[in-house]
C-alpha cells in the first residue's frame, strides 16, 4: 500500500497533465498558425513548446500551467519568426521564391452538422476574414490580442506569457481590438 | 453590466468564431495533434523514472570515470625506463643512422690508422 501511493500520484498527474495538454492544444496550434501561416510549422512549434513544458514546467502547480505554456509557445513563435526573417533574406538574395503551404483540403468540406446552408456561409466568410485579418496583424498585436480575447488572460497575466509591461499589453491589444472591429463591421455592412 | 455593450458583443462573436475554426481542424490535424500530445506525454515519464541527476551528467561522469581508469591502468602496467634494454636501443640507433653504419664498416681502417697515430712523434715524423 506504501508504494501505491506515489505510483497513483504519478498518474493522477499524468492524466492531469493529459487533459491540460488536451484542452489547450486546438488553441495553442491555431495560434501558432496564424503566427505562421503553416501548418507543419504550427504543429511543430506546439511539439516544441509542449515537451519543453512537461520537461521543465510540468512540477509547477497547476494553475500557472497555463500561463507558463503560453509563455513558452510565444517564445518559440518568436525564434521561429527571427529563423524565418534570416532564410527569407537568403532565398530573396538567391533569388528563390518562398515555399507555400498547401491548404489542407478537408479544411474546405460543408459542415454536415450544421443545418442552414446560408448561415454557414456567412459563418465561413466571417471566420475566413477574421483568421486572414489575425494573420495580418503585427505579431505582438495578434499575441496580445489572442490571450486576451480568446486565452482570457488577464493583463498581468498576458504581460507575463509575452514577456513585456502590462503598458505593452494593452496598446497592443487595443490597436488589434480596432482593427479587428472596422473589419468585422465592414463585413456586415 | 450592460449586454448591448459593442466591445463585449464584438469579442464574443470573435471567440465565437475561433472556436468554431478551432474545433473543426481537420481530421489529420488532429491526429498529429493528439500523436504531440502523446509524445510529450511519454518525455513526462521519462522524465519522472529518471533519477534526480540529469540523465546526462549520469553518462559524462560514467565516461570520466572509464576514461580515468584506462589511464590508470596504462601508466600502472606500462614498463619503467629504468628496465628498458639499453643494448636494442643502442642496436637500434647503429641500424638507424647510416654515418655511424659506415664507421662500423670500416672499423679495421680506422684502428689501423689509430695504431699508426699513436706511433707518431710530436715533432711529426715516424717511430
Amino acid at each position: 500500500m506504501e508504494t501505491k501511493v506515489p505510483m497513483d500520484s504519478a498518474l493522477e498527474s499524468k492524466e492531469m497533465l493529459n487533459r491540460f495538454l488536451a484542452e489547450i492544444e486546438r488553441r495553442a496550434f491555431q495560434m501558432a498558425k496564424f503566427a505562421t501561416g503553416h501548418r507543419d510549422e504550427a504543429l511543430d512549434l506546439v511539439q516544441e513548446a509542449m515537451l519543453r513544458f512537461v520537461r521543465h514546467y510540468s512540477a509547477r502547480p497547476r494553475q500557472e500551467w497555463n500561463v507558463l505554456f503560453y509563455r513558452i509557445l510565444r517564445s518559440r513563435i518568436t525564434d521561429w519568426y527571427r529563423r524565418t526573417f534570416v532564410r527569407r533574406k537568403i532565398l530573396a538574395w538567391l533569388g528563390r521564391p518562398e515555399e507555400e503551404d498547401p491548404e489542407d483540403p478537408l479544411q474546405n468540406l460543408p459542415d454536415a452538422v450544421n443545418p442552414n446552408p446560408s448561415d454557414q456561409v456567412l459563418r465561413h466568410e466571417e471566420r475566413g476574414a477574421l483568421e486572414k485579418a489575425i494573420r495580418a496583424l503585427p505579431l505582438r498585436q495578434q499575441q496580445a490580442f489572442l490571450l486576451r480575447a480568446w486565452e482570457g488572460m488577464d493583463l498581468k497575466q498576458t504581460a507575463f506569457a509575452m514577456k513585456c509591461s502590462e503598458g505593452s499589453v494593452k496598446t497592443h491589444y487595443s490597436r488589434a481590438v480596432h482593427t479587428l472591429r472596422g473589419l468585422l463591421e465592414d463585413l456586415r455592412s | 453590466m450592460n449586454a448591448k455593450d459593442p466591445e463585449k458583443l464584438f469579442l464574443e462573436e470573435v471567440q465565437r468564431l475561433l472556436d468554431h475554426g478551432a474545433e473543426n481542424l481537420g481530421s489529420r490535424t488532429e491526429r498529429r495533434l493528439e500523436e504531440v500530445r502523446v509524445g510529450a506525454l511519454s518525455a513526462a515519464d521519462e522524465n519522472r523514472s529518471s533519477f534526480s541527476l540529469p540523465r546526462r551528467w549520469v553518462l559524462a561522469g560514467s565516461f570520466a570515470m572509464a576514461t580515468l581508469a584506462v589511464a590508470a591502468l596504462f601508466f600502472f602496467l606500462s614498463p619503467s625506463a629504468k628496465t628498458l634494454p639499453t643494448g636494442d636501443l643502442e642496436e637500434l640507433e647503429i641500424i638507424t643512422s647510416r654515418e655511424r653504419f659506415d664507421i662500423y664498416q670500416n672499423l679495421d681502417f680506422y684502428r689501423w690508422l689509430g695504431s699508426k697515430e699513436n706511433r707518431v712523434r710530436p715533432n711529426g715524423k715516424g717511430v
